[in-house]
């Protein structure tokens, strides 16, 4: 939540973002994290400065060849993510017309104006899971956690993103 | 009861009426246990989960409490920024979060192993607990394993501190009591003995006794839920 106050700061284009809590953590001391008094009630308030990455890169369901991501589900931190950044890079499920986006603009997280680069790479997210299209592949994940030198490598051979990659 | 249904039945007991309850990542036996109180229990109260769920009605239930299955069927998509928000301005009424060490004030440490510039062990992190222990009303953890290395005088480090209000371990369950945890009771085939040698810090056991047997509705609602002991063949918890 520290980190979302941080990227929320970036994205309001404010130095620092007060947030809840955070009293009694050694995070504070370790991060040099400060507190300043509410200029309204005299409370202390730690404030989190921005964090503003060069690049946000997020998988989405679909995208049009203008940049228009539109994302199913839960979006998790892909808005927060995409404001903070200076640098928008989109991977995506499938290419859509930009005509069915405007059926339903309120679906659309990130608009073309944003985007830099779009890149389609169905199955993208495995062996994560991609709602609603596919699941988390365990048997994968747990494959490539264990710690074995060729463990990156057989992994790298069947996933999706490096075959388009060769092909 | 099994070191295992100990556990998730203790943690849904800590539900209450009306209250909104929230799952997290690596939180297997917490989703398991908002889903068993869903079963098991009369009165109404609302589950939240880190998967952005409200309300789900899983077809099946998904071996990560992250997995998007556990979206399933609800009506509304309550994500992250929303329900870290709602623990902040103090309307998340029982959050369940994790912990490596807990100290008997009920600090939490998800930091760090040993010195934390050095350490021994590097460990996920807090996930937000800095903010939600504080601010969540009431805050429930778990350890699958209840030793002096887990349940510590002092903490290699401090991730969170706040509103930690009781703490479930194979063999027992603890309430915090005017700001430091007391044994409220332990497992029938435990005792207060036992839970003493295993514990590094000094607690009240005032009160304490053994904890009451599943009823037959939290033993059905656990098989319901795990009908093939996939969750527990690997949680793999051990009594001893």
């Amino acid at each position: 939540m520290t980190l979302v106050a941080g990227l929320r700061a970036a994205s309001y284009g404010i130095p620092f973002q007060p947030v809840g809590g955070v009293f009694g953590s050694d995070l504070a001391q370790i991060n040099d994290w400060k507190t300043v008094a509410d200029p309204y009630t005299g409370k202390e308030v730690y404030v989190i400065p921005a964090i503003r990455p060069d690049v946000a890169v997020i998988h989405v369901n679909e995208v049009d060849e203008l940049g228009n991501a539109r994302v199913y589900g839960t979006p998790f931190w892909d808005h927060p993510v995409t404001r903070a950044a200076k640098r928008v890079l989109i991977t995506a499920e499938r290419l859509v017309p930009t005509d069915v986006l405007r059926l339903q603009p309120e679906l659309t997280l990130v608009p073309a104006f944003m985007v830099e680069a779009v890149a389609i790479a169905p199955n993208g997210a495995w062996p994560g899971s991609m709602h609603p299209l596919y699941e988390i592949d365990y048997l994968a994940v747990e494959r490539y956690m264990r710690d074995e030198p060729s463990g990156l490598e057989a992994h790298l051979e069947v996933a999706p993103e490096a075959s388009l990659v060769s092909a | 009861m099994s070191p295992f249904s100990y556990i998730v039945i203790n943690l849904a007991r800590q539900i209450r009426p009306h209250e909104i309850t929230f799952s997290g990542v690596n939180s297997t036996l917490p989703m398991l246990a908002c889903l068993l109180a869903k079963r098991a229990y009369d009165f109404h109260f609302t589950y939240i989960n880190v998967a952005g769920g409200v309300e789900p009605q899983p077809r099946k239930i998904p071996h990560s409490s992250s997995d998007p299955a556990i979206v399933a069927g609800s009506a509304a998509i309550f994500a992250n920024e929303d329900f870290y928000d709602l623990c902040a301005r103090g309307g998340m009424d029982l959050a369940y979060l994790g912990c490596a060490q807990i100290d008997a004030e009920g600090r939490t440490n998800v930091s760090a192993i040993g010195s934390w510039h050095e350490p021994k062990v590097r460990l996920p992190g807090g996930g937000g607990a800095a903010v939600m222990l504080p601010t969540a009303k009431r805050i429930v953890t778990w350890r699958t394993e209840h030793s002096p290395r887990t349940l510590v005088d002092k903490l290699d480090f401090v991730t969170a501190a706040g509103n930690l209000a009781a703490l479930i371990t194979p063999i027992a369950v603890f309430q915090r009591r005017n700001g430091r945890l007391a044994l409220e009771s332990w497992h029938p085939q435990s005792s207060l003995e036992e839970v003493v040698k295993r514990t590094g810090f000094k607690f009240d056991a005032n009160g304490a006794g053994p904890t009451q047997e599943a009823s037959s509705r939290e033993r059905d609602a656990l098989r319901e839920l795990d009908p093939a002991f996939a969750f527990e063949n690997e949680a793999a918890i051990k009594a001893a």
